[in-house]
């Protein structure tokens, strides 16, 4: 699988093919898969989102469609949004949500029908005693939906002390002696849960809690997910992914060791992921493409400055020129 | 999609699979619509929980269906014989056979087992047999393992005894089948810590010395996985062994340990004409250590740093900082 560097200089990124991928998703309601999705739905139309932003496409989906989709998913009975319309809310599909909404400028939707005001009492109400939070009234905690409860309160310009600290308390129990993070106190670390615990800290302006050696193994800990044939993994011994482009990547942006790690070997392993015929990217080569790991593989695309991509904020994953009205934490007086 | 091979679909596939998919579609989007509508009206009936297995069978990840089961149970529980309770344990059972990654059967499980009349103590021991029982077929599988810290959490709390002790066992046994299974070598440096600020272990030099002996075993196995080299970085600097240790102990402990991945390293320049780069890192680890306790007359570092740059490129920015900050 390996590829010398001449060859891998020699593959195309194919910029139109991921835009046609992207814009087809939705047109897929022949396909018995469009159906048994409908739990990803509004997550999905991040994904799209925010790829179809960093190749300079926005424009794509149509504005309205995708905002008044979004509002239809509101499920005023828990205050946060669902997936689908008629489905439950969740802290995942709420962030998602809120992010899609802010990056079309679009927060003052969430004016109407006290919507804003609900969505933020729902993600309040999420958290627990510890400081972590739980996906729903059910009670499953992670980092997940700690990381999802500060992003979209942060977006919203909703943080206040009395959640961030607690939080951040919790997101330090959960860094491990090998320099990673795990989903609770206790737990293996996990490349994903790096990018949740730092991107978490990095919002709320809270990296400085992590101290030097903290920081300098965890840089080391993230290298290591780099894998000979360049692909990075989740955890030791495990097989490269794409989606890791973008959690490894965004972590160690987030503590300024973005080096640490071979650009011309990953974007390889990312472009050897496409689907030459009709577009989008994979898990790794030769698999079936999916909107999830499209966008990863763009954003660790744009991180490491390749192919001309729009710039996306690592803490954040949404295009920098949005983040960038964001409100930051700790909020002026 | 997690690891689904690429298919190439020809005119006439796609033309077949279409035809199938629209028996399938109006099937399921009449099934959910029934649910959903059920659903909202706060339907809590047998009839409606049969349908919610329905759905959940085709599509174990639709998070609000589960939801829908739990709150109709929790509607009937007065009700419900211990059978069904334990029919519900079976459905997850069938359903994490098929998906052992879904994150919501997992969480259904859990909350089934709170909700178990009295929760008692038997269920959550015959649990932790079925926890090992799907460690044995996938012995990282991250679910299982954060299920499984649960599951001892719970028989701890009700019985107010540590196993510690036999999860520490539990480690051993997996790593002795496979020395590259680091969630178990995870589990050990979150178990020795806590067995020693417990007093759950009695000789604590001894205890100590055979770990050492344990992990320099591993190492020779197995030099070229990273998990036992994460371990012994851990390790080496954890309190448990510098507390228990006198300082000569200590120094002659790592002396010795150098010494062993040294031999490794040769074995491995003339096995195969290149070095071991994780002995190389290790070293360097080994040296800061013995650096900040004052001994300075051996330092290799520099050198394991540049032949690092040289045999790890991937990694080669991370040297060169290791070098400047030395």
């Amino acid at each position: 699988m390996s590829i010398e560097m001449s060859e891998s200089e020699n593959i195309v990124f194919l910029r139109d093919k991921h835009i046609k991928y992207i814009d087809s998703l939705d047109k897929k309601q022949e396909d018995y898969e469009y159906w048994l999705s409908e739990h990803l739905r509004l997550n999905g139309v991040y994904w799209g989102l925010t790829a179809l932003c960093l190749l300079n496409a926005k424009d794509t989906f149509k504005k309205e469609d995708v905002i008044e989709f979004v509002i239809s998913c509101w499920d005023e009975r828990s205050g946060g949004f669902a997936p689908f319309p008629g489905h439950d809310g969740h802290m995942l599909s709420t962030l998602s949500a809120i992010q899609i909404l802010a990056t079309y400028d679009a927060l003052d939707s969430m004016n109407a029908r006290d919507i804003r005001e609900k969505c933020v009492a729902f993600i309040k109400g999420n958290q627990m005693k510890d400081g972590s939070f739980q996906g729903d009234r059910f009670g499953e905690v992670d980092t997940r939906f700690v990381y999802n409860a500060i992003s979209s309160l942060s977006i919203l310009g909703e943080l206040t002390p009395e959640i961030v600290d607690p939080a951040v308390e919790y997101i330090l129990r959960c860094y491990n002696f090998d320099g990673g993070f795990g989903l609770c106190p206790g737990a293996e670390s996990h490349a994903a849960q790096a990018f949740t615990c730092l991107g978490t800290l990095a919002i709320v302006n809270k990296l400085g809690k992590l101290s030097d050696s903290q920081m300098e193994e965890l840089g080391w800990w993230l290298c290591e997910r780099q894998l000979p044939e360049g692909g990075l993994n989740g955890r030791p011994s495990k097989l490269p992914d794409v989606c890791y482009s973008w959690w490894v990547l965004s972590s160690l942006s987030i503590i300024d060791k973005l080096s640490w790690i071979d650009y011309n070997k990953l974007r390889a392993f990312i472009l050897q992921s496409q689907d030459e015929k009709k577009g989008g990217i994979s898990d790794r080569p030769e698999n079936e493409v999916d909107v999830y790991h499209t966008v990863f593989g763009i954003a660790g695309l744009s991180l490491m400055g390749f192919e001309n991509l729009d710039p996306i904020d690592p803490a954040y994953c949404m295009p920098v020129s949005v983040t960038s009205k964001f409100k930051k934490y700790p909020y002026d007086k | 999609m997690h690891g689904i091979k690429r298919r190439q679909w020809t005119e006439e596939l796609l033309k077949q699979k279409k035809l199938q998919d629209q028996k399938k579609i109006s099937e399921y989007r009449d099934l959910t619509k029934t649910v959903l509508d059920k659903k909202r009206k706060e339907i809590y009936t047998l009839e409606t929980f049969d349908l919610t297995t329905q759905v959940l069978k085709i599509n174990p990840e639709f998070n609000s269906v589960w939801n829908y089961r739990r709150d109709i149970i929790n509607s009937l529980r007065d009700g419900l014989a211990i059978e069904s309770w334990e029919d519900e344990l079976n459905f997850t059972m069938a359903q994490m056979k098929v998906f052992p990654k879904v994150y919501w059967i997992w969480n259904h499980r859990v909350w089934i087992l709170n909700n178990y009349p009295n929760s008692p103590l038997k269920i959550w021991q015959r649990e932790l047999v079925i926890a090992s029982k799907v460690l044995e077929m996938d012995a990282r599988n991250y679910h299982a393992w954060h299920y499984r810290r649960i599951i001892v959490n719970e028989i701890e709390k009700i019985s107010g005894k540590s196993m510690d002790k036999s999860e520490l066992e539990y480690t051993t046994l997996n790593i002795n089948q496979n020395i590259s299974n680091f969630s178990s070598w995870h589990q050990r440096a979150k178990l020795l810590p806590r067995m020693f600020s417990t007093d759950e272990v009695m000789d604590k030099k001894k205890f100590i010395n055979d770990e050492v002996s344990y992990i320099t075993n591993a190492m020779f196995t197995d030099a070229e996985d990273q998990s036992v080299w994460l371990y012994i970085k851990w390790f080496i600097k954890n309190e448990i062994v510098s507390k228990t240790l006198s300082g000569d102990e200590y120094q002659k402990m790592l002396k010795d340990l150098k010494n062993n991945i040294l031999a490794i390293n040769e074995d491995e320049v003339e096995f195969s004409g290149v070095q071991n780069n994780w002995c190389l890192k290790i070293l360097i680890v080994i040296e800061d250590i013995e650096t900040s306790l004052g001994i300075t007359n051996t330092s290799n570092k520099t050198e394991y740093i540049e032949q690092l740059i040289e045999a790890d490129p991937l990694r080669k920015n991370r040297y060169m900082h290791l070098l400047n900050k030395h």
